[in-house]
């Protein structure tokens, strides 16, 4: 109850940010809450599940150009996102039924390649998908504050529902079985959990939320590459904001994800050409100091809780 | 434990020295500014180019200062160029346009290097209605779109297509074969398929057209089965760390042709430093070349002061980008004298309304927004330096074919 009351006022207080902030902080925000959206995603797969996949850029990916490909045929905005986020899950569940047998730096190595093949082959595709020159998308004909408050409240929906998600999760069998799976998932298997099928539901999880991010993203920006979609640092950046805020956990994904680009913000305005540096150097000592990500100074600090994995 | 409880103090204090920053950052307003934003690829691969554009906006905005700045309206503005870097990563530059318009309150923008990143971000510059003057994008995709703020001092692809597809077949009639390899990327795809279309309409054959991705460090396939279609001219599209890879890999493989073209790398001198004698007979298109002569009402007044600023200033000669750059702002200028304000939308007018002489060449642009009134050079690097070719006012030799 306390966790969704948590989750209640986040959400009512972000809701509120386009009274206060201008475009850039409402396109700020719009960030934060999409990468917190495939932080959490990540988390089902690998904070639960304890499989290393690299395989989010590939979702955000099929989800941007599934969208951007049905709208450029003729089909409505809404057909397009909501297809998004199902190639990207049915996608995962067929290539999660042909990896999800490897363990450790296999699986990573196998989700990896995910995000290059599929980068090659819209590249090859010039005709239907743009190839290297890329896809349009329409551009919502109304007011400048208008789309950016849109597409935060569209985002601002998904991380709400994928958060939702993730509480749900974490209290049923499914987030119990995962759990056990990243214990010892033999002992699980002779247990007798069907761990292969829990292991390709995970991965299923991890691809839905990212698909409709990546369809939202491709609308937002109206304009989408192959290396722009399918880039590798949509891979990583969300496994080291899970690793910020708190593997395992509800709320530390989000959180994650907020401390992570506003240090890139911060950065990045006050070091013209060094910035990379310097986040790397910030990441470096967060993750030294606070290994066990940000929320467990929260939990140190309130030791009559118990941890809230 | 206490010493743990005590860093895990400090990493929080750490946190709130961050933040802090964060809020003790304001933009500070100034009286009479004239506020141009830039995004640049200052790091990352493409960071060569994005150092470019940056020393030809440098450049204008130095000399129009020395000039007493920028009369308009019975006002005179000082020019502030507010740069950002977005380390050669797209989403990047489009998010910096939005900073620049909403946050430092930039009346101008300058846009990102090359066709994919200036596409992308004229997507914001046309939602706020800030006209965006673009060096370095030429693809027909950018400006086919109906967009009223974006303007681009390079003409159309096909432009630095057809006048070399003449040459050559003016020059043998024996080049029949041609190769392409093009980069998987805006432009340069862009740019092959108008050359490839330019040397059919000559009646030459394509015997292979193959791509390779952004970013590439090898090209030894494509290389080889271009050397195994045996053909006589050899075209590759791309910038100036591939090509000067592929110039490499050509001549380990063996891969020979009478004609050897390449864009857009072998305009800048960099090229010619750094693959050496492998220069030698390159052919390429380039927008603008310092041998160009022209005069014009810009704030520089001729081609020739604009190379002696230059060099004042940098030392060597400048290249397209530079000079395109630096002719950004001069176009820019001249439209805001001319519209006697600093309104957006009305100097957007004005630059759509440009017809005038300039250092850089005539600039009038199309109703996409593209310049549509200079003719861009084809050059052949001879011992290192550039011949000019064509335009025929200004050529400075015959083409010159390779043995095979």
């Amino acid at each position: 109850m306390r966790t969704w009351l948590v989750l209640f006022v986040i959400v009512l207080l972000l809701a509120m940010l386009p009274l206060v902030g201008d475009n850039y902080l409402l396109r700020l925000a719009t960030t934060v809450c999409m990468y917190a959206v495939l932080a959490q995603s990540w988390n089902f797969i690998g904070g639960l599940a304890g499989y290393p996949s690299f395989a989010t850029a590939a979702f955000f990916g099929i989800g941007a150009y599934t969208s951007a490909i049905m709208q450029n045929y003729g089909a409505p905005i809404v057909l397009g996102w909501g297809s998004a986020g199902l190639v990207a899950m049915i996608f995962a569940a067929f290539i999660g039924g042909a990896i999800l047998h490897l363990r450790g730096h296999y699986f990573a190595i196998a989700s990896l390649v995910l995000a290059e093949m599929l980068r090659e082959i819209i590249n090859g595709m010039p005709d239907f998908a743009g190839g290297g020159k890329g896809l349009n998308l329409p551009i919502l004909p109304i007011s400048v504050t208008a789309q950016a408050q849109f597409f935060f409240y569209a985002m601002l929906g998904l991380a709400l529902v994928c958060t939702a998600t993730a509480i749900v999760i974490h209290r049923s069998k499914l987030g119990f079985s995962l759990r056990c799976i990243q214990q010892n998932e033999d002992a699980a298997n002779i247990l007798g959990l069907n761990t292969y099928a829990y292991k390709t539901a995970a991965f299923s999880l991890s691809a839905v939320f990212v698909g409709f991010a990546g369809a939202i993203y491709a609308s937002w920006v109206s304009y989408i590459e192959p290396p722009d979609v399918f880039d590798v640092l949509i891979s990583v950046k969300p496994m080291v904001m899970v690793l910020l805020g708190g593997l395992g956990t509800i709320f530390g994904p989000a959180l994650g994800a907020l401390i992570l680009l506003a240090f890139e913000e911060v950065v990045w305005r006050n070091f013209l050409t060094l910035h990379a540096a310097a986040l790397g150097l910030i990441i470096v000592v967060l993750i030294l100091f606070l290994p066990n990500g940000v929320l467990s100074l929260w939990n140190d600090w309130l030791p009559r809780k118990k941890p809230a994995r | 434990m206490l010493a743990i409880r005590f860093t895990r103090i400090s990493a929080a204090a750490f946190v709130a020295l961050g933040s802090a920053i964060l809020l003790g950052d304001g933009p500070a307003q100034a009286q009479d500014v004239l506020k141009v934003g830039a995004p640049l690829p200052l790091t990352g691969p493409l960071s060569p180019e994005g150092l470019k554009q940056k020393r030809g906006y440098d450049l204008w905005a130095e000399a129009a200062n020395a000039k007493g700045g920028i009369k308009a309206g019975g006002k005179t503005y000082k020019v502030e160029i507010i740069y950002t870097d977005y380390a050669s990563n797209t989403p990047r530059a489009v998010q910096s346009a939005e900073r620049m318009i909403t946050e430092d309150k930039v009346q101008f923008l300058f846009a990102p290097f090359g066709s994919g990143a200036t596409k992308a971000a004229s997507a914001i510059s046309e939602k706020y209605r800030i006209p965006m003057l673009a060096p370095s994008a030429s693809s027909q995709e950018i400006f086919d779109r109906g967009f009223k703020y974006i303007f681009s001092t390079l003409t159309g692809n096909e432009t630095v297509s057809e006048p070399i597809a003449k040459l050559v077949a003016a020059k043998s009639k024996n080049i029949k074969r041609v190769a392409v390899l093009a980069r998987n990327d805006l432009f340069p795809l862009a740019v092959a398929q108008e050359f490839e279309k330019a040397v059919k309409a000559q009646g030459m054959e394509v015997v292979t057209s193959e791509r390779y991705t952004i970013g590439a460090m090898d090209h030894s396939a494509a290389v080889t089965k271009m050397r195994s279609a045996n053909p006589d001219w050899v075209y590759a599209s791309g910038y100036i760390n591939d090509l000067i890879l592929i110039r490499k890999q050509m001549n380990d493989l063996g891969l020979k042709a009478q004609v050897i073209t390449m864009i857009a790398g072998p305009a800048y001198a960099e090229f010619a430093n750094t693959v050496g004698p492998l220069a030698e007979n390159i052919t390429s298109m380039s927008w603008w070349h310092p041998a160009v002569r022209y005069k014009g009402a810009d704030v520089f007044g001729s081609t020739e002061a604009f190379n002696a600023a230059y060099a004042k200033k940098y030392g060597g000669e400048a290249d397209y980008i530079e000079a395109g750059s630096a002719a950004c702002g001069a176009i820019l200028q001249m439209a805001i004298e001319k519209a006697g304000t600093i309104e957006p939308t009305k100097v957007r007018d004005a630059i759509a309304a440009t017809d005038a002489d300039t250092f850089y060449g005539h600039a009038r642009f199309n109703a996409g927004g593209q310049i549509n009134a200079l003719q861009p050079p084809v050059f052949q690097l001879v011992g290192g330096k550039p011949v000019l070719l064509w335009p025929d006012a200004i050529k400075t030799g015959e083409l010159r074919l390779m043995p095979k």
